[in-house]
């Protein structure tokens, strides 16, 4: 089935207002009347957003000088006229590793000691040593990574993709957002990072909630039971049916199918939340307590969405934004997510998943080489080089691209933009980024921006 | 497929171009494809300009659209080429000239290639009304626009709609809340009689009820982005509700838009402001800011200079001069120069409390609301004269000062606190940044000045302010009180038609719709202007013409003719604005609480919504008293989290101008509606008036409930639905009586106990259906 068809048939079931339906087909006709701009290896993305910014030099960013330089002065041929947060105006010193990395698989991947889970997943992971991005605080820079600008308003990654593949369910959202407990004080996270901006709202990403109403407003109200809830939606159906005949509203049929799926909803969310069912070897393998809210249930309830149709599943896990204390948070943080993170990759190995689903690690952006001191030894924001993964969905395992310089602050080979993340990942789907663009207030709006994104070629299977 | 392009293109071409043979019209038709398909490298931008070509002027395409050998213009060739080096666009573009829009250009060189100014920069003239062959349809001089485009097309205009509808239409239109049975049915025997002077007359009072000012304010909040927090990171709370109550009493009072504008921007720079016109200042604090502790401030500063020049030029100018922040506008005479000359009309605007200066100045900025200076402190009057004691004798009696202050603060959590503007006394410079680039130095200083080729802006004091500014966009004669003009009407006709004269609202630039009535939308603005700038002036004139009162049904050939109902052959229908959505259950069940201004309110919201805020960590704290059942233009405006409600039925978050909402119809809307416990109680309280005031038979109660929450009476075919869905009901509470003690218990009110629990858990499934119908939801 083309992906033309699916998204026609995606169309159909759940409806648009004539408006969305023209921005829809609009969309199409830039591609090429309504063909897949090309033949995508993945279905579905998962993202594992390691909010507040890991650090790239106690992960997967080895660099031996560093231990050498360990508390000289940061020399100013990298720094001058740089950007730089919270070390405005002190003096920068050289901060060696906090931990111990060693090669790991096959394919003899820089792993450090924190995420010992990890390691056994270095032959099936892509790591990008090389990621650049353009903001430096928290809240931009998340919405610089998940619209490709700073800029409020613009759709996030999750919508471009449901906006243009559609979903594959009908009883659940395209688009799904999961936020884990646990870590330290974490940094806010605003729910522009899965705004539809300009895209027709059904395409925001949903967010599941690990308490109270899985979705908001999923339950039934308090004192109303599911056959009376049914009564309801059916005298709706019904009387609307009716003003249909009487008006034609397009607008009515499209209600129609809401509300539907909105019945169907509340009882698929709840289906897919308990994970109790689970096998209890599953949920060993992820670390996983039902209904905990923990990074490891978030894990486990992706796989759940991925298996049943939910094209873009975004998982955030906060607490990373280590200015102090590093290696006391590095240890909290991997040990809420490293295991589970191998298990996501392994449960879908062993399901036949991973070949379709493209997984992607990584915070907004990485941490400085040098030192910070709020409590034991930390790293400030930094945004010149840093690391992240992809696996899975087309991507070669046990690879990886690019590099830092010899201190891990800029990224010198094979610089990896996050719009090209955006490009790549988009191919992967099937969809180019130069073509896959809206209009909007007279432009031709892409994920990517006016800047030329690149694929990164080297790392598709 | 060959044949179902030929036959839309020639309706587009009916459409869009009555003179269809003739040179074609360099505005509508020419423009908008030069503007799309070739401005990104032969157009304004400098930059970017390939082969030193440009097409935005007459002069730079002079040499390319000459005839050459063989009659043909290098610019024809080149759009015709099979040639892939020679094609224009390049295939690399992905921009396609379609065949008629190769058919328009080549018509256009033919003719010589005239161009015109930009529509939206030349000013409006007062043209006179078309004569029309149908003397007797049209009710003044915007029927006259309307009807003449019609019988161009041969279309008719559609039947007037029946009163219910009308009225319901006039209704929310102009107040956001749902006409009574009583005053639709006095509406409906005075429109059967004489149906100008009825709609006159039911406009006219709506015009002049409080609510107008509230539901109009709903859409100018949209423009400026006001919201009750900053923003960014912590999106901690900061103090603007009175400037939302300025916005509601403006438009109640019928402020002029000039006077509105130039309060808005520069209320602090008239002599001598009022008290309101400080408080209107609160629109220059309005921007996103943020918190974060590494933030840097020349990166900010940046920031909040593009946020301000953003919407400056989009509220008022209709205008995306944003694009310029990082070079030459691609397609519209903005400079890179002219987007730092506008900004520099707010450097006046001191940025320190939009910045973190905890460490500078001991504030905790971290908390709710974050005080952000300067404020004004707004007490009642008895509280006001106190306040000004205390201070005298704070002043007199320095060994009191202690006592004083305590009395001092005490009053001070009396009153509420907004954020003005107070011009510093030393703008700070602004210089041009090269690529956007904030951490450059090197680029030149700028003084306040509006863009070039849009003039210049009279200046008292030697350099221009934001007074000169406010007042150079509302001046005709020697600023661009045309062009404001324009975009205002233009957004009025939006919100009383559903689709702008030009749709792009916010954008009359070249990549921007031009309008479908130029001549009516120039009319409206002279207009507009020549009777005081007055809003309810326009509005009324809108909402009294004979266009306004059609019906929103229309034939199957005519949706297929203008689906985008361009030639307002009959009105629009769509589904309400989310504030109307709420206020409307609340008006129909009876418990709104008609209260204008005041602090923001906050209805039930879902449990830990607000779990991801920090800085300080939030717990919602729903109101709990008569402040839950406000309107939705009251609710706390959170912009990281959005009241769920709200934000299913497509409020905007505010983080930047909106001029035209989605209008979307999402299976989240229908769980709003189905279990929201506002919809709920709202529900259950609309079920006890049911059974209170609607008689006691089944038939005469469904009647009330259908004259209430759609002021008609239900067909014999709908009764029968809703008596199964009663019978249900009544059935699951005799079931299921925990279940009729847990609906009872939903929301603040206690349900009436003089009334059979089993009939009202009944009726308040009669009640939820109604309230999630489309009919109830969309204004037609």
């Amino acid at each position: 089935m083309s992906l033309h068809l699916q998204r026609r048939a995606f169309l159909g079931q759940a409806g648009l207002s004539v408006g969305a339906a023209a921005l829809g087909s609009r969309l199409f006709a830039a591609g090429g009347a309504g063909e897949p701009h090309l033949p995508g290896k993945a279905k579905r993305v998962i993202f594992l957003c390691m909010a507040g910014g890991p650090s790239h030099l106690e992960t997967f960013d080895y660099k031996p000088k560093l231990d050498q330089l360990h508390g000289k002065p940061m020399p100013e041929s990298f720094t001058k006229g740089q950007p730089i947060a919270q070390l405005q105006g002190q003096t920068l010193k050289v901060q060696g590793h906090l931990t111990k990395f060693r090669q790991h698989g096959r394919s003899g991947q820089w792993i450090s000691d924190f995420m010992p889970w990890h390691h056994k997943i270095a032959d099936d992971i892509c790591i990008l040593r090389s990621m650049v991005t353009e903001q430096i605080n928290h809240d931009p820079a998340h919405t610089f990574m998940n619209t490709g600008t700073a800029i409020s308003g613009r759709p996030s990654m999750g919508s471009w993709v449901t906006y243009g593949l559609g979903a594959e369910t009908e009883d659940l959202p395209g688009f799904v957002v999961l936020t884990s407990v646990g870590g330290r004080n974490p940094q806010p996270i605003a729910s522009r990072q899965w705004s539809a901006g300009f895209l027709p709202s059904r395409y925001q990403g949903v967010e599941f909630n690990s308490a109270g109403d899985p979705v908001h407003y999923v339950s039934n109200p308090a004192g109303v039971t599911t056959s009376g809830q049914r009564a309801v939606v059916d005298a709706v159906a019904a009387l609307d049916q009716r003003r249909l005949k009487l008006t034609g509203d397009p607008e009515i049929h499209t209600r129609l199918a809401a509300y539907e799926m909105a019945f169907r909803m509340q009882a698929s969310v709840p289906e897919l939340m308990d994970v109790s069912k689970e096998p209890k070897h599953i949920l060993d393998m992820y670390g996983a307590t039902p209904g905990d809210g923990s990074f490891a249930s978030n894990c486990l309830l992706a796989r759940r969405l991925a298996e049943r149709g939910t094209r873009f599943i975004h998982l955030y896990h906060r607490g990373w934004d280590h200015h102090g204390d590093l290696a006391k948070y590095m240890g909290v943080c991997c040990g809420l997510t490293d295991r589970a993170t191998w298990a996501l990759l392994t449960d879908l190995k062993q399901r036949g998943m991973l070949d379709d689903t493209l997984v992607i690690w990584g915070g907004e952006f990485g941490r400085t080489p040098m030192f910070q001191g709020k409590g034991g030894a930390g790293r400030d924001h930094h945004i010149k080089g840093f690391s992240m993964w992809m696996a899975g969905g087309g991507v070669k395992g046990g690879a990886s691209l690019g590099a830092t310089d010899e201190l891990g602050y800029n990224a010198v080979e094979d610089v990896v933009h996050v719009r090209d993340l955006h490009a790549t990942m988009l191919h992967l789907l099937g969809l180019d980024a130069e073509r896959f663009s809206v209009k909007y207030q007279g432009l031709d709006m892409r994920l990517t921006g006016v800047e030329k994104a690149r694929v990164l070629r080297e790392v598709l299977v | 497929m060959r044949k179902r392009f030929s036959i839309l293109a020639v309706l587009v071409t009916i459409l869009i171009s009555p003179t269809w043979g003739a040179a074609p019209d360099f505005n509508r038709e020419v423009r908008p494809i030069l503007s799309d398909k070739c401005f990104f490298c032969h157009g304004p931008d400098a930059g970017k300009r390939k082969a030193d070509l440009r097409l935005d002027t007459r002069e730079g395409a002079a040499e390319v659209v000459r005839a050459q050998k063989a009659g043909v213009s290098e610019l024809v060739a080149r759009i015709v080429s099979a040639d892939a080096e020679e094609k224009m666009p390049p295939p690399e573009s992905h921009k396609k000239l379609t065949t008629q829009e190769i058919g328009i250009l080549k018509d256009w060189v033919a003719a010589g290639a005239p161009y015109a100014q930009p529509w939206a920069y030349v000013p409006p003239v007062n043209h006179p009304a078309p004569k029309v062959a149908d003397s007797k349809w049209g009710r003044g001089w915007i029927d006259a626009f309307v009807l003449s485009r019609l019988e161009r097309e041969k279309i008719q205009p559609a039947k007037d709609a029946d009163a219910v509808t009308l009225a319901r239409r006039l209704s929310f239109d102009l107040t956001g809340l749902p006409p009574t049975p009583e005053a639709v049915a006095a509406f409906a025997k005075a429109y059967a009689v004489n149906a100008d002077e009825a709609v006159a007359a039911f406009a006219e009072e709506r015009l002049n009820a409080p609510e107008f000012g509230e539901r109009m304010a709903a859409y100018w909040l949209d423009l400026v982005r006001y919201a009750d927090t900053v923003g960014y990171h912590g999106d901690q709370d900061h103090n603007a509700s009175p400037y939302r109550d300025y916005v509601i009493n403006a438009f109640n009072r019928n402020l002029p838009f000039d006077q509105f504008t130039i309060e808005q921007l520069a209320g602090d720079l008239l002599p001598n402001p009022t008290r309101e016109q400080k408080i209107a200042t609160c629109y220059n604090r309005l921007l996103q800011t943020s918190h974060e502790g590494g933030v840097q401030e020349k990166e900010y500063l940046a920031i909040y200079f593009a946020d301000r020049v953003r919407n400056l030029s989009e509220v008022w100018m209709g205008a995306t001069v944003g694009c310029a922040q990082c070079h030459d506008h691609k397609y519209d005479p903005y400079t890179l120069r002219d987007f730092y000359s506008l900004g520099a009309f707010f450097a006046d605007i001191d940025e320190n409390a939009h910045l973190n200066p905890a460490r500078r100045k001991g504030l905790n900025f971290n908390t709710l609301p974050s005080p952000r200076p300067p404020e004004l402190l707004l007490l009642g009057d008895e509280d006001q004269k106190e306040w000004d004691r205390l201070q005298k004798e704070e002043a007199a009696k320095p060994e009191q000062a202690k006592e004083l202050a305590k009395q001092l603060a005490a009053l001070e959590t009396k009153g509420r606190k907004v954020m003005v503007t107070e011009a510093l006394a030393e703008p700070r410079p602004i210089r041009v940044l090269a690529r956007g680039n904030w951490m450059d130095d090197s680029g030149e200083i700028v003084k306040p000045a509006v863009p070039a080729f849009l003039g210049s802006v009279k200046a008292e004091g030697g350099r221009a302010n934001r007074l000169d500014l406010a007042r150079w966009l509302t001046d005709a004669k020697d600023g661009v009180g045309g062009l404001t003009a324009r975009v205002m009407v233009n957004r009025l006709w939006y919100v009383f038609f559903g689709t702008g004269l030009s749709r792009s609202l916010d954008d009359f630039g070249g990549q921007g719709e031009p309008p479908s009535h130029p001549e009516l939308l120039d009319r409206l603005s002279v207009d507009f202007m020549e009777n005081g700038w007055r809003m309810k002036h326009t509005i009324r004139l809108l909402v009294t013409s004979r266009t306004y009162r059609q019906t929103s049904e229309a034939a199957e050939d005519l949706l297929k003719r203008d689906p985008d109902n361009q030639l307002f052959a009959r009105q629009s229908r769509f589904r309400l604005p989310a504030e109307m959505v709420r206020d409307n259950a609340l008006a129909v069940s009876g418990l709104l609480v008609k209260q204008v201004g005041g602090a923001s309110v906050k209805p039930y919201q879902p449990v830990g919504y607000y779990r991801h805020l920090n800085f300080p960590t939030r717990t919602y704290q729903q109101d709990n008293d008569e402040r839950q059942w406000r309107r939705g233009v009251y609710v706390h405006w959170q912009r990281q989290f959005l009241h769920p409600m709200l934000k299913a039925f497509d409020a905007p978050s505010r983080e930047e101008c909106t001029a035209k909402r989605p209008r979307s119809n999402t299976p989240l809307a229908a769980l709003v509606l189905l279990n929201d416990p506002t919809f709920v109680e709202a529900a259950r309280i609309f079920a006890e008036r049911i059974m209170k005031e609607g008689g006691v038979a089944w038939e005469d109660r469904i009647q009330f409930a259908y004259r209430q929450a759609l002021q008609r009476e239900a067909s014999d075919e709908e009764k029968e639905v809703m008596r199964k869905a009663y019978g249900i009901g009544l059935r699951e509470a005799h079931d299921q009586p925990e279940e009729r003690a847990k609906l009872f218990g939903v929301g603040l009110t206690k349900a009436d106990e003089a009334l059979d629990p089993f009939k009202l858990y009944a009726w308040t499934a009669v009640a939820r259906t109604l309230f999630n119908l489309s009919e109830t939801m969309t204004r037609n």
